[in-house]
């Protein structure tokens, strides 16, 4: 199917123009009242980066006269005008018919919040059956049931029950839990992240991961895509789908259910090695997807990929102001196989000839520039390696001493990737409150930064790993 | 259901897969006047028995035909005492090189999925092994060998002889072919394959699948 088409398909979803909450709710801890207050106001919590969404939003509600202000309608039918999209937050058991109005509405999209479908039982799976046939007729798209709703920073729109609207950013996340992405979206505010969209799966009866992969793929604000997943229907064509989107967007992918109680037993040696998360890496690597072992790397990773450019070729130096961080990251980068390309003879020598350099610093990598390096010499440094033709990139520590100057060493840095914007820049400012103002400068201008070097090496080697995909 | 001899041999001749000289008999009377090539290893073939060697059923490195007489009647023993009586023999020369296994399983998500690995310790106990989903390209056979931790052993050290990579990668993407083609095989263990520097011989084939498809 080609791309551009499946962006007009989620366009009802993501960048509407009307919007009804169907089962708006007076009762402020519902999800009826969080979905229409998150429109109305950007978020239920709240927050500088709430915006109240552009475009109209209607309130249904057959037996509320007004809820935050906003007048209610009995029927979506009472609605004038088009409606793009429905947010459907009532009892299960309804949605059968509120679908047949929206049918008759010629609504385009609906995301269906409520529980009480495939989840439950066969009951529930009847039921999903009976509202995939009525939007079949319709033409109609479905986003769940039974999730959190949706969120588009840039377009203002947060139609669902989250905490608040997340900062706009360019990391498309796509979860399977709901629940995960109110608490991503609360510790995404403090760590600086940005998000392009974020959907919660639900029970993915129509709109599936593959669709929001393919649409994310040709959607201008998403730069890499982060995937929380606990299962797939169909293997097969999530493969087909991942491999042709990795090639223009990277994609992370953290994957729980890893462990398996209850593996069936099986008739042969080649059964009993391949366990189902095996299986699962296997085929995530075999589409270039970048696997998380948890949700610091998820968001590290993706945010890593959105805006640093991929390696060339495996070989990094590690910059230091102190010896021992840097031999801990050189650990970290070989046990993982990321390898430190040497300095060359003429690195060194302009290193030596630059008249700013500790008569005692190490001339190889790690980089040591000893304790005492100020920010002209870590510019020299940044400069002289990122000159160095086999230097695909650079990680640059530093530890807090007490003429360290943090804010000119980041600026040092900033100015380096403007001059070599083809080559990743990785820092690892290793302190705390005394370094808080410069790690934020280095975070506001897309600079991975990381507490600890460990997280420094896994950044980097997704970077050498994404070289490696586009390669071929 | 697990696929007798003569099945499992038309399947690797079809997908070009070599496998050792092999001489099937019922009792030693049949092959009394045959040219038997020693050394050679004897095994059962039974759809009760799932692993042979475990059992003690199978005899590797036989020298002579008193030898092979001696084993047969072990075999017999071990064989009655089991209550097992729909049985036959395998003989096979001796083929040597290093024991590699590879296999496919069918996964309910991804479909065929073809496994690699060193036999012995190597899979046995440290599970070490690299897996694709099929079907495979010369390129995912290539990366498998190097994804193993053991991935030296395949060069070379010692007691095990260096293997030629290409007729391994050759035998993969043949194992992957079969895997794609055979829809009614729904797993395969060669266990061993085994390679030595002139090529891939697969000495065990246990294939499982619906024999009337």
């Amino acid at each position: 199917m080609p791309g551009y088409w499946v962006m007009k398909m989620l366009e009802q979803f993501f960048e509407p123009k009307a919007v009804a909450v169907i089962g708006a709710s007076r009762k402020t801890d519902s999800a009826g009242y969080g979905v229409l207050k998150s429109l109305l106001m950007g978020g239920v919590f709240e927050s500088d980066t709430n915006r109240p969404f552009k475009g109209k939003v209607f309130a249904i509600n057959p037996n509320a006269e007004d809820i935050l202000g906003q007048k209610c309608l009995k029927s979506v039918l009472d609605v004038p005008g088009i409606i793009d999209l429905a947010v459907i937050v009532v009892n299960s058991q309804i949605v059968p018919s509120v679908m047949k109005e929206c049918a008759a509405k010629k609504v385009k999209g609906v995301i269906i919040i409520s529980a009480g479908f495939g989840e439950i039982g066969i009951e529930g799976k009847k039921r999903e059956e009976e509202i995939l046939e009525i939007a079949a007729k319709a033409k109609i798209r479905i986003i769940g049931p039974n999730c959190l709703g949706i969120m588009r920073p840039s377009f203002n729109l947060n139609a669902s029950f989250g905490p608040c609207m997340p900062k706009d950013g360019n990391v498309a996340f796509f979860s399977q839990s709901g629940a995960l992405i109110d608490s991503v979206i609360d510790w995404s505010l403090e760590k600086n992240y940005g998000f392009s969209a974020v959907a919660s799966l639900g029970n993915s009866i129509d709109v599936r991961t593959t669709d929001f992969l393919m649409w994310a793929e040709n959607d201008k604000n998403t730069k890499a895509i982060a995937l929380y997943m606990e299962g797939l229907k169909d293997g097969q064509r999530f493969m087909k789908v991942a491999k042709e989107v990795s090639k223009k967007k990277p994609i992370v992918i953290l994957k729980s259910g890893r462990t398996q109680t209850g593996m069936k037993a099986v008739g042969s040696h080649t059964g009993n090695l391949a366990g189902s998360y095996d299986i699962y890496k296997a085929a995530f690597r075999q589409c270039g997807l970048h696997i998380a072992e948890d949700m610091d790397e998820l968001f590290e990773m993706a945010q890593t990929l959105a805006y640093q450019p991929a390696c060339k070729d495996n070989g990094i130096v590690i910059i230091t102001n102190g010896g021992g961080a840097g031999v801990l990251c050189a650990d970290h980068c070989e046990g993982m196989g990321v390898k430190l390309t040497e300095l060359s003879k003429e690195t060194v020598a302009v290193l030596d000839k630059s008249g700013k350099m500790h008569p005692a610093y190490s001339r190889r990598n790690p980089l040591d520039l000893v304790g005492d390096a100020l920010h002209e010499r870590y510019s020299i440094a940044i400069d002289t390696v990122l000159k160095q033709k086999d230097v695909n990139g650079i990680i640059v520590i530093q530890t807090l001493q007490t003429m360290t100057e943090p804010m000119l060493d980041a600026k040092a840095v900033l100015d380096a990737m403007k001059k070599y914007p083809n080559k990743p820049i990785i820092t690892s400012y290793m302190g705390g409150k005394f370094s808080r103002k410069s790690v934020e400068l280095l975070e506001a201008n897309h600079v991975p930064d990381f507490n600890n070097p460990y997280k420094s090496a896994i950044a980097m080697k997704a970077l050498i790993e994404r070289g490696k995909w586009l390669r071929g | 259901m697990l696929l007798n001899q003569k099945k499992t041999q038309e399947l690797l001749k079809k997908y070009s897969l070599r496998y050792p000289e092999t001489i099937i008999f019922n009792n030693l009377e049949e092959i009394t006047n045959k040219k038997i090539p020693f050394p050679c290893v004897l095994k059962v073939d039974s759809q009760r028995v799932v692993h042979k060697t475990e059992l003690g059923l199978v005899f590797t490195n036989i020298m002579s035909v008193e030898e092979l007489r001696k084993k047969t009647l072990d075999a017999q023993a071990i064989l009655k005492e089991k209550q097992i009586t729909a049985y036959s023999f395998i003989l096979q020369e001796t083929v040597k090189g290093t024991e590699i296994i590879i296999g496919m399983k069918t996964d309910e998500t991804f479909g065929k999925v073809i496994v690699f690995g060193i036999g012995g310790i190597f899979v046995e106990l440290l599970k070490d092994v690299s897996m694709r989903i099929a079907p495979l390209e010369k390129k995912d056979c290539i990366e498998m060998l190097g994804e193993i931790k053991a991935k030296k052993i395949l060069d070379g050290f010692r007691k095990f002889p260096a293997v030629n990579k290409d007729k391994l990668v050759d035998a993969l993407m043949k194992l992957s072919r079969l895997a794609m083609k055979e829809k009614s095989i729904s797993e395969i263990d060669f266990n061993p394959i085994i390679v030595n520097e002139k090529g891939a011989v697969v000495v065990d084939a246990r294939i499982l699948g619906d024999e009337n498809a």
